[in-house]
């Protein structure tokens, strides 16, 4: 079965309870801080910031997709709404395959657990079997380089061995269907270079790769077609070239 | 036959039954981590409700009239289980609002493993309580009833499945509605006098069955009464799979229709 995702006329709002709500204070902090026009009422009165408008296309077997658009035009909005953690307010999604998403680095993490600790908590959480994390264990080990600190209180590392701790624990399992938000370079500079060379690597492994980047370069690399986001709504899709022409012109 | 596929409440907890492995880890897990640097651990809580039960026996089986150590064994299993079960009542609001909001908003995990995660967390730390419970029924009683081997853990899987549903309910509950949280609050300290723990329904002569109302009689009843050798009370235990219905009807219909929109309100 090849993996495919499809979006017909995706609507996402998000409502806005009560200004005193602050979790979606900070949503609209993040995605609609220029755009008052997103602003409206649903029909039960209740005020709604339109996070996605009418978004629909096809994510086909072997597609490497670039998302860009300037903060709050909706990249991870989308993600999380192609991850599952978001569903629609009207459209459909129909998904096949098996999905991972890097959205959130260091997710599942304890600070008082130790690092061995932590790699087994984080992939617990994801959803994997121990017997599955028995296996990938030694590459996340090897791969994080920090040998003896992982008996150690995860609060004691520095940020950059956390950072490094908390990328390394993700990158083990390869799945059908990668979502990455922003390419994350982490760590010293010997580190950033493993990190690109293993992301780059799992990219080209997963049969479908949807990536939000701000880093054109990287897109163009990679990716082989692209979308721009404005205001919650494709403004233009094509291959990267295009797509990051449109979007430089404005 | 339908109804129960395609509905999501159900979806989900045979997702979370299946997946019984990382919410019970998990939960261990947090247990662990929570008294890491201690001496004792989790037996710092029954240390602490053996003290405060000892001061409360000593002075109300004074004030009662009764013999303390009947009154002894009758409080501490009481009061235990009015502990864990008003734990759960109060933190059934924040379950999603601050317990799992960050795990919510960055994996598309169903929120209902996290109330699995919480709701075992807190029977973990309750079953530390049973061995202390017992040894106390053996050396005042001198005996223990036979069915306890299964009606104990019948009435802790009653309370347990209670505790879900409850917790999945009132979370989702209070995640859009916000008052509900400190209302519930609120409501704990009249319902603890209210529920037979310190005193004993037989005491309120005429107005005994009053007890009845209260949905914490029943679920203190089915773990305690045969634990510490009261007379069987059926009454009691068809209560308790009544509102065990009850709360899996609400959470089948609540948890269906809204789950999907927890993430929009935390």
């Amino acid at each position: 079965m090849k993996s495919e995702i499809i979006l017909k006329n995706v609507y996402l709002d998000f409502p806005l309870y009560d200004a005193q709500v602050v979790s979606l204070r900070n949503k609209i902090t993040s995605i609609g801080n220029k755009y008052f026009s997103k602003i409206k009422k649903n029909t039960s009165g209740i005020k709604v910031i339109e996070g996605l408008k009418d978004f629909s296309y096809n994510f086909q077997y072997g597609d490497k997709v670039g998302i860009i658009g300037s903060n709050g035009s909706g990249k991870t909005t989308l993600l999380k709404l192609l991850a599952g953690i978001y569903s629609p307010t009207s459209g459909c999604i129909e998904k096949k395959g098996e999905l991972s998403c890097m959205l959130d680095l260091g997710f599942g993490f304890e600070h008082d657990a130790t690092g061995y600790e932590n790699i087994l908590l984080s992939n617990i959480t994801r959803g994997l079997a121990k017997k599955e994390i028995d296996k990938i264990l030694p590459e996340i080990v090897e791969f994080c380089g920090l040998g003896e600190f992982l008996n150690m209180p995860f609060r004691t590392y520095s940020s950059g061995m956390q950072a490094r701790l908390a990328f390394a624990s993700v990158i083990a399992t390869t799945p059908d269907i990668l979502l990455i938000d922003e390419f994350f370079s982490t760590g010293d500079r010997e580190f950033s270079q493993k990190s690109r060379s293993k992301i780059l690597e799992l990219m080209n492994k997963s049969s479908i790769l949807i990536f939000a980047s701000h880093s054109m370069d990287l897109i163009e690399d990679i990716c082989n077609k692209a979308i721009l986001i404005k205001n919650g709504e494709i403004a233009f899709a094509g291959n990267p070239k295009e797509t990051i022409s449109f979007y430089k012109k404005g | 036959m339908n109804f129960f596929i395609n509905n999501s409440a159900f979806k989900d907890l045979i997702f979370c039954i299946k997946n019984y492995f990382a919410w019970s880890f998990l939960a261990y897990f947090d247990l662990k981590l929570k008294y890491r640097r201690t001496f004792l651990g989790p037996w710092w809580v029954v240390l602490g409700v053996a003290i405060s039960s000892s001061a409360m026996c000593f002075l109300w089986s004074v004030i009662f009239g009764m013999d303390w150590k009947t009154y002894l064994t009758y409080l501490f299993s009481g009061f235990v289980i009015w502990l864990w079960i008003s734990e759960l009542v109060s933190e059934a609001s924040q379950i999603f609002v601050s317990y799992s909001s960050k795990f919510i908003k960055a994996y598309p995990t169903p929120p209902l493993f996290y109330v699995f995660r919480k709701c075992f967390l807190s029977l973990l730390l309750f079953l530390h309580h049973i061995p202390l419970i017992i040894v106390l029924v053996l050396f005042i009683n001198h005996k223990i009833e036979l069915n306890v081997l299964y009606s104990l853990p019948l009435g802790i899987f009653l309370v347990f499945l209670n505790s879900i549903f409850f917790t999945a309910n009132i979370g989702m509950l209070s995640a859009r509605f916000r008052d509900l949280a400190p209302l519930i609050s609120s409501l704990i300290p009249p319902l603890f006098l209210l529920t037979p723990v310190l005193w004993k329904p037989e005491m309120l002569g005429n107005y005994q069955s009053y007890v009845y109302l209260n949905p914490f009689t029943y679920f203190v009843g089915i773990v305690r009464n045969d634990l510490i050798g009261l007379h069987f009370d059926i009454f009691i235990w068809v209560g308790a799979i009544l509102i065990t219905l009850i709360q899996l009807i609400a959470f089948s219909i609540l948890y269906s229709r809204k789950s999907k929109r927890i993430i929009f309100w935390i």
